[in-house]
């Protein structure tokens, strides 16, 4: 019913904006271009406001379009408004290279590469006279519709219509994708990129769908801009245009469709205004974007809060306790593992075992090499030597993610969790999946069920660590503890095997940590792995089956609590032994 | 080619190759020791040209008076931006890609300014007069005056990163700014004596190359991106892939210009930068990250 109401009202804005224009094509013509600057504002904020990578070049993304639709209309002859299902391939490409080529190494590299991308283009295009006619650019008749000409219908009119149209779908289906789990893999990315590959979320091919599909939509409004501007000419890719489009996204309001909105109707109207000192446009532009980078980070919509709040989660499907046993896993076990940074051996020749359904301590002195043991298992350092295998097979080498996907899943000793995120999104974004853009856009049925089981799951795990009563709070307001088992939640929701778990009771107070020992407890009787490392070390007594000892990289002895409490030369390690005369141990 | 033409690229590669190692030599170390990558940098060389410009055609001063204004006049800018645009978000949560935004920002202002109030057409200034030649091939004396600065200026900072207390702060905080500001390094004061040296070195360069390429207020970001492919190629942060590569790159781009046009030229170079973050995304000396 509600969604019927909206395709009427879209349909009533589609019709009725260019109908009440009729008459006024310079009005038109600037509204035109206002949709045009929208489409491309929401293309540059997809990736800077949405997955926080800022972008220099997207005029590269813009340009490629409008060159496309320009070259297949008057080269090749094709009707130009089918062109537009067409242009925005080249710019999706443009961005699988890009974001493939710089986001492995980080986020100014990105910015770099989309400036120089876009330099690049801009060269060859004014050079490549043959293809390209250079600085004079491709002519594009004006591409009328015989059959809307006929009804006395203005060309403007429902060249307007059709820019409304798209503007429209394109907006629908990012709400779809940004609500979907896609759009929450984003911003987990965007608050913790490690975080995201310990629950499982592929981050590269992830990031690179993102820049893809925000080059698909800047080709789009390039092609949909060829006849308001009827020659496509290499000024398309100047950096000025980049530039607008990130004043655009960032003036709007940075991870607000709304604001991308705006911000295209505002730089519509903003040079017919400016008119009389052309000349400073762009410096005035610059000064506006240092302005609101430095007074307004949030931009409009953020001034006029239109942002949304964390939504309080509808109470989902109860999820039977039964859900919420853990598979008996599989044993792992590590082989030799070994770790070198330059001349410092981390780790050398660790073995360990863990047999489905135990919890297995892991300690020793700083600097043992404990952590480290747990970023090399859970995939996030490559060893240097050694064997990791899992039910029998190896993992050595998977990425985190895979790793996650298989159920091994690691938290972090300074806790992660997406700060800005509420509660619940956080352990939402962390339940698996496997849905595409295209299911996540189509919807129906079947993913509406499927997002019910993902909620309910998260509200599921969230009880679990006793947190459904702060689901809708911000996760950053959390006190510590709180966020110490709100990321175990996390962690749980991506339904491990394996528990990884790095010193979860640092900085803990006494009942915290209780309430953390009888949570693994019971994590542990239903039949989760557990291994973790901690300095709690009365804790770990109490909820160990088994633990190994590491000193200075190399294991050092292993059993019940029991045998470990006594042995020797664990004593000799924590406490030492040797005391000089100004009372000084040395271990 | 003929072997004429080979050595007398060679000879305006390595004069233009020196200016790209020193400004790219600016950008990595603003890289090391602040870790963010200032998009001005390249206008601050601009900056330096147009003080040059100004200098020698509004005040008639002579070359020499006009490179000091030059340089005073990039560093002052310098300081400026970062005081506006680097020093206040440095400590902040998403500082650093903050960072990117308003350097960014005041490059296109700076760019933009320049082009409203000074216009787009090309303003030619004489350096050092005179040529030698060695049978067909000339070299300028502007140009030798660039080699001879430019290795002057690459030992000297050598010298004062080694050897002086500011410059041993300087590694100290590109190694750890935590551990530096624990044993008593003012880490703001030097971050900020970085990034204006670091302009004013931009500067100097400008006021030398300008009088071999002409002033438009476009240098500078056609120079931005040239220094990106050397930093980036050379590896960010480290000071000897910035000279060496910058060398090679100025050659690169001189030997290119004649077998194809010139801007073609610069856009091979260019892709240079996207395929090395393809094949080997830390650089050939692999250390940086951002």
């Amino acid at each position: 019913m509600k969604s019927l109401l909206l395709i009427l009202l879209s349909a009533g804005v589609v019709v009725a904006v260019p109908a009440a224009m009729g008459g006024y094509p310079y009005y038109m013509g600037v509204a035109v271009y206002a949709v045009v600057l929208a489409l491309f504002g929401l293309s540059v904020n997809l990736t800077v406001g949405y997955l926080g990578y800022i972008s220099f070049g997207h005029a590269a993304f813009f340009g490629l379009g409008a060159y496309a639709s320009a070259m297949l209309t008057s080269y090749l002859g094709m009707n130009y408004w089918l062109t537009l299902l067409l242009a925005p391939l080249p710019g999706a490409l443009l961005g699988v290279l890009v974001g493939f080529a710089s986001l492995r190494v980080g986020g100014a590299y990105f910015a770099i590469a989309t400036l120089t991308a876009a330099e690049i283009l801009h060269i060859l295009v004014n050079n490549l006279m043959d293809l390209t006619r250079g600085p004079l650019g491709i002519r594009v008749p004006r591409p009328k519709i015989e059959f809307l000409a006929n009804l006395g219908i203005d060309f403007y009119q429902y060249y307007l219509g059709i820019g409304l149209l798209v503007l429209l779908l394109v907006v629908a289906g990012l709400r779809r994708l940004l609500a979907s789990p896609i759009g929450r893999s984003w911003a987990v990315i965007k608050e913790s990129a490690p975080l995201a590959e310990s629950i499982g979320i592929a981050t590269l091919r992830s990031r690179v769908l993102n820049i893809a599909l925000s080059g698909a939509i800047a080709g789009l409004a390039g092609a949909l801009f060829v006849p308001r501007t009827l020659v496509v000419t290499p000024e398309l890719f100047s950096s000025g245009l980049s530039a607008t489009g990130l004043l655009i996204a960032i003036l709007g309001g940075k991870a607000t469709l709304i604001g991308s909105i705006l911000g295209g109707v505002v730089f519509a109207a903003l040079p017919e205004a400016l008119r009389f000192i052309e000349e400073y446009r762009m410096a005035i532009f610059a000064l506006l974007l240092l302005l609101v980078v430095r007074i307004q980070p949030n931009g409009l919509a953020g001034l006029m809060s239109f942002r949304r709040r964390a939504r309080a989660p509808e109470v989902a499907t109860a999820t039977t306790s039964s859900d919420l046993m853990f598979k008996p896993g599989e044993a792992m076990e590590v082989k030799g593992l070994s770790k070198q940074f330059g001349g410092l051996k981390a780790v050398s020749a660790v073995s360990l075992r863990f047999e489905p359904g135990e919890t297995v301590g892991l300690i020793g002195p700083n600097g043992a090499g404990k952590t480290t043991s747990l970023s090399l298992i859970s995939g996030f350092l490559a060893p240097s030597a050694g064997e990791v295998s899992f039910g029998g097979k190896s993992v050595s080498g998977l990425a985190p993610h895979r790793l996650a996907r298989l159920g091994l899943v690691r938290t972090f000793q300074h806790t992660a969790i997406c700060g800005r995120l509420s509660v619940f999104d956080n352990v939402l974004a962390a339940v698996p999946n496997t849905e595409t853009v295209f299911t996540a856009i189509r919807g129906g049925q079947g993913y509406r069920e499927r997002e019910a089981r993902r909620r309910g799951l998260a509200q599921a795990y969230l009880s679990q660590v006793g947190l459904s009563e702060r689901a809708a709070d911000e996760a950053g307001s959390l006190p510590y503890g709180d966020q110490k088992l709100l990321s175990i939640a996390v962690a749980l929701a991506a339904q491990p095997k394996v528990l990884l778990l790095d010193e979860p009771a640092a900085g803990l107070n006494h009942t915290e940590a209780r309430a953390l020992a009888s949570l693994l407890k019971s994590l542990r009787e239903r039949g989760l792995t557990i291994v973790i490392v901690d300095h709690n070390l009365k804790m770990i007594m109490e909820i160990s089956d088994r633990i190994y000892v590491l000193n200075r990289g190399e294991s050092l002895a292993d059993g019940s609590p029991q045998e470990v409490r006594n042995n020797p030369a664990v004593i000799e390690a924590y406490l030492g032994t040797v005391w000089n005369k100004e009372g000084v141990v040395h271990a | 080619m003929t072997w004429d033409l080979i050595l007398q690229q060679t000879v305006n590669g390595v004069a233009h190759g020196m200016s790209l190692a020193l400004i790219a030599l600016g950008l990595t170390m603003v890289f090391g020791v602040l870790h963010i990558i200032n998009f001005a940098h390249g206008e601050l060389y601009m900056i330096g040209g147009l003080g040059l410009v100004i200098g020698m055609t509004h005040f008639h001063l002579g070359y020499v008076p006009s490179l000091a204004l030059a340089i005073v006049a990039a560093g002052a800018i310098a300081w400026l931006v970062d005081g506006v645009g680097v020093r206040p978000l440095l400590d902040q949560k998403d500082g650093h890609s903050t960072v990117l935004l308003t350097t960014f920002a005041i490059s296109m202002l700076l760019n933009e300014g320049a082009l409203a109030i000074w216009g787009p057409s090309p303003v030619r200034v004489d350096g050092f007069e005179g040529l030698t030649s060695f049978g067909p091939i000339v070299v300028t004396n502007q140009r030798w005056f660039v080699i001879g600065l430019g290795l002057v200026v690459l030992i000297a900072i050598e010298f004062i990163l080694r050897r002086t207390h500011i410059g041993k702060s300087v590694r100290a905080i590109a190694s750890s700014a935590y551990a530096a500001e624990v044993v008593g390094v003012n880490v703001r004061k030097v971050r900020t004596i970085t990034f204006v040296a670091a302009g004013a070195l931009a500067g100097l360069t400008g006021g030398v190359m300008v009088p071999i390429t002409m002033f438009t207020p476009s240098i500078g970001h056609n120079i931005i991106i040239d220094a990106f492919v050397v930093v980036v190629v050379g590896g960010m942060g480290s000071a000897t892939g910035a000279v060496v590569c910058g060398l090679l790159v100025g050659l690169a781009q001189a030997y290119l210009s004649t077998l194809t046009s010139e801007q073609i030229g610069s856009a091979m170079v260019y892709g240079l930068l996207l395929i090395t973050l393809l094949v080997r995304p830390t650089g050939l000396t692999g250390r940086g990250r951002a």
